[in-house]
């Protein structure tokens, strides 16, 4: 067949094929010819563009929530609005895997890292966050006395070139706060301001965000990535 | 957020897909909130029961959070490249479940008219609808209308020549001849819209 010095036929063609009139032999010959011609495939683009908005003209209708639930549960997505939930329902899901050994081992490190850096006996908090494989990430440890939080970043923490780390002291009410934006490796020291420690900070967190940090004044905007809590040093 | 007043504009889906593609798992929240009623009505008309449009749906989102890197911005609008995965998906379910949908072309029809209605009277279907969608209206309404309910009924109902011809008791010769008329006068009138 020369369906390649015909336009007409090619065009028709190519129309039928995208509204599913093209059939059997001759939408399998067709499809042989899109795979090696790619000015057929642009004809055929050009269909699509044309006839496939048709598919807006049935009546848009909310899917249900289930809906969405299933594919962030398919994909393991992590977003903003599991985040809003966390507090809500899902935080003892989170210390279960990690579970006693872990805890045990978080004091452990804590007594030996106090002790390791004795030129700093001030550190008087500190904490491990971990991925949700309980891998940990980031070492925060706090230092009363000179006002200071240090922040050390495991390899392999890196976000994307467009994004950064924001760390979050989280209440067990209310807002989170920021503590700061972390560097892209290596360690900080921050200003270690007031809401950071005490009895009502539930969890230190570290949301993935854009350059310059979370523009939601109320919290993260982004996934969080990393979480833990603090241990008493001494 | 874009401050575009559709939330079917492209320019902002196109920003959103990009931001998927490197798995920003807000973007694609974002993404499933803007699209999904769209399609998920489109997956309906098409499957007529909500299991399956349900299932449909979200295998279609796994599709485009896992092909996203492969959508090429330059190419297709964001609305025809889900769309497109969309329809594959409920005509491939169709096939599997074996299920027999009752079809109406008065109904199609009857979304084109409603597609076309004064968009200052229906707003909100108006920002539900890309502005592809709403020159394809435009044309469509220009068909005569059984020809127009032969094309939609071929889109939707993935219909071949002679079913079409058997559901609307016509000979295979005229629905083969108004296919063909329709989709050229729909590739004038839209080359007519574009280059206005």
């Amino acid at each position: 067949m020369n369906y390649r010095d015909n336009a007409a036929l090619r065009d028709k063609l190519a129309a039928e094929y995208v509204l599913g009139t093209l059939r059997g032999g001759a939408r399998r010959r067709f499809e042989g010819w899109l795979h090696d011609d790619a000015a057929l495939r642009n004809i055929t683009r050009d269909w699509a563009d044309r006839l496939t908005p048709m598919g807006e003209f049935a009546p848009a209708v909310t899917p249900p929530r289930r809906v969405w639930r299933a594919i962030e549960h398919r994909l393991h997505l992590r977003t903003a609005s599991a985040w809003e939930n966390f507090w809500r329902g899902s935080a003892p899901a989170f210390w279960r895997p990690l579970g006693l050994v872990a805890m045990v081992a978080t004091l452990v490190l804590a007594v030996t890292l106090v002790q390791w850096r004795n030129n700093q006996p001030s550190v008087d908090y500190v904490a491990t966050l971990s991925d949700d494989k309980a891998q940990a990430a980031l070492l925060v440890t706090a230092d009363r006395r000179h006002g200071a939080l240090d922040v050390r970043l495991a390899a392999g923490t890196t976000p994307a070139a467009d994004r950064v780390l924001q760390l979050w002291a989280v209440p067990k009410a209310g807002a989170p706060r920021s503590l700061g934006v972390l560097p892209r490796s290596g360690t900080v020291r921050l200003r270690l301001p007031a809401g950071a420690l005490g009895d009502d900070v539930a969890l230190l967190a570290v949301s993935v965000e854009p350059l310059g940090g979370s523009p939601d004044p109320t919290g993260p905007s982004g996934p969080i990535v990393y979480k833990g809590g603090w241990v008493q040093a001494m | 957020m874009p401050s575009d007043p559709s939330r079917l504009d492209p320019t902002a889906l196109r920003a959103l897909l990009a931001k998927v593609a490197t798995g920003d798992a807000n973007a694609f929240r974002m993404l499933y909130d803007n699209t999904s009623p769209k399609l998920f009505g489109f997956a309906l008309r098409i499957l007529q029961r909500r299991e399956l449009a349900e299932d449909v749906l979200q295998e279609s989102f796994a599709a485009v959070w896992h092909s996203a890197r492969d959508y090429r911005a330059h190419l297709s609008a964001p609305m025809t490249w889900m769309a497109t995965i969309v329809r594959n998906k409920a005509f491939d379910a169709l096939r599997a479940a074996d299920h027999a949908v009752e079809i109406d072309a008065n109904d199609f029809d009857q979304a084109v008219l409603r597609a076309l209605a004064d968009p200052g009277a229906t707003p909100i279907e108006s920002l539900q609808m890309s502005r592809d969608a709403k020159a394809l209206a435009a044309c469509m309404s220009e068909l005569d209308s059984a020809h127009r309910q032969v094309v939609g009924m071929a889109f939707f109902h993935d219909l071949s020549h002679s079913e079409l011809a058997r559901q609307l008791a016509l000979p295979i010769g005229t629905v083969k001849t108004w296919i063909r008329r329709s989709l050229e006068r729909l590739r004038t009138c839209l080359g007519k819209q574009e280059s206005a």
